[in-house]
């Protein structure tokens, strides 16, 4: 289990995490759903191991790591243990969508033929035939969001963080996307979920935890989205069904 | 006499003052690219001890004039040193300290430049150190700065010239002492173009070429 708890964070004068907790359990989806600019991304770098928390404690699979103003632990370098699938999907511009899934793919399959018929079984489920050999720059950014989610899978994760990455598809390709994270819920893959779509948090999350100002104002199974009991996250769903 | 006469009378002195030429932009171009490119990397890992004090001397330097500098060092800096140096050695010296500054400034700015979220890619995709360096950051930084790299190249063959000013023999100054004996500026200088046109082009054309073909559009990937 990948669990985060009090978890601080501040850049500066600005406080951006005031004592989080949220986990993400193998086999298991959670969702982080909440107003932009509530430090959702944040706390997916600290749990992702790409910024430390100034205070808190990281448990990575029963190691448990402190931090405190006095104290940081060392990290050993959990990636891809845990790898992270950002809102601006970070492809390599030099290199073939296939190189981009290929590369890092290699390091973490020794059977390659395997490799390739798990790549193939993603390009066809996912429809990336027609633009796997382009470059970044020639896809559509539903195309290059596809992609980042491929090559996140193929470097066979315990844990994959992932940030809006539906933000650009249409809802046949988010409801191929859901398909997917339940089967990798299905081996045993925990993911953790940012969107801002209440809907696929609901089909997708086993798990809700609802942040507002950096901290955890909301948080269990998908009935909070239905029957809320905070006054905040009433006044949040109430606000995101006004805008659809 | 047509510009063909020339070159066919005089080859053996062009062929002379060529062979100075490229052996000038040789030692420049080698020396340049290699030493400016170690400054590069060196600065922006010591920032304190190489990269700010390399980046203040090339500031100084770009607001000193190449023939200036080349002055310099040739009368000024040998008389005080109560040295004679081979002007060629000089001119060699004063245009590879120049374009080692120059190479610097291109390679520090893509490395300054790079973009950080490539790294954070390879991070949590797990490649390794190795990788992360010769399968992303070398060739992204190759396509930044090569084209540039080129052109200034490019710069640095057509300032040799300066060299002739102190006596150097290489092309510009065999082509003067050629005029001083017939009086044929327009075919020597011709000549002279063609030679420029001849080695500058194909280098132009080739970081050209790799600009149109390797520069993609990063900002959304």
């Amino acid at each position: 289990m990948l669990k985060a708890t009090n978890i601080h964070k501040s850049f500066g004068n600005k406080d951006v995490l005031l004592g989080l907790d949220v986990s993400v359990k193998e086999g298991e989806i959670t969702c982080l759903i909440g107003p932009s600019g509530t430090g959702k991304t944040t706390l997916l770098r600290a749990l992702g191991g790409l910024d430390m928390p100034d205070q808190g404690t990281l448990d990575i699979d029963g190691t448990l790591y402190t931090f405190s103003p006095t104290h940081k632990d060392t990290i050993p370098d959990p990636w891809p243990h845990i790898t992270v699938v950002f809102q601006s999907l970070f492809l390599w511009p030099h290199l073939t969508l296939r190189e981009n899934i290929l590369l890092p793919a290699r390091n973490r399959w020794d059977d390659f033929k395997a490799m390739e018929t798990e790549l193939d079984g993603l390009i066809a489920s996912f429809e990336m035939a027609h633009f796997i050999d382009q470059y970044p720059n020639e896809a559509s950014l539903g195309q290059r969001q596809r992609v980042a989610i491929a090559r996140a899978i193929m470097v066979k994760p315990k844990y994959i963080l992932m940030d809006e990455i539906t933000s650009s598809l249409d809802i046949e390709q988010v409801y191929k996307i859901l398909t997917r994270l339940e089967e990798l819920k299905g081996r045993g893959i925990g993911i953790l979920l940012i969107t801002h779509q209440i809907g696929f948090a609901k089909r997708a999350a086993d798990h809700i935890v609802f942040m507002d100002k950096g901290e955890t104002t909301e948080s269990g199974n998908a009935s909070i989205l239905t029957e809320p009991k905070t006054k905040r996250l009433k006044e949040f769903l109430s606000m995101v069904k006004m805008a659809h | 006499m047509s510009v063909l006469d020339i070159l066919l009378k005089y080859y053996p002195a062009f062929l002379n003052g060529l062979e100075v030429t490229l052996q000038l932009s040789s030692i420049i171009w080698g020396l340049g690219l290699f030493l400016g490119t170690l400054l590069a990397v060196a600065g922006t890992k010591f920032k304190y001890w190489i990269g700010i004090p390399s980046r203040c001397f090339s500031f100084l330097l770009s607001g000193i004039p190449i023939l200036v500098f080349l002055f310099w060092l040739h009368y000024p800096a040998q008389s005080m040193l109560n040295l004679v140096i081979n002007p060629f050695y000089t001119a060699a010296l004063t245009l590879t300290i120049v374009n080692i500054f120059a190479v610097a400034d291109i390679v520090r700015s893509a490395l300054i430049d790079f973009p950080q979220q490539y790294l954070t890619a390879a991070k949590v995709t797990g490649l390794t150190k190795k990788q992360t360096i010769f399968k992303i950051q070398l060739p992204l930084i190759l396509r930044t700065t090569l084209p540039a790299l080129l052109m200034l190249q490019v710069v640095m063959l057509h300032t040799t010239l300066f060299a002739s000013l102190i006596s150097v023999e290489e092309i510009f100054r065999v082509a003067q002492r050629i005029n001083a004996q017939i009086y044929r500026p327009v075919e020597i200088y011709t000549a002279l173009g063609l030679f420029f046109l001849a080695v500058s082009l194909p280098i132009n054309g080739f970081a050209l070429w790799l600009r149109a073909h390797f520069t993609r559009d990063i900002s959304e990937t």
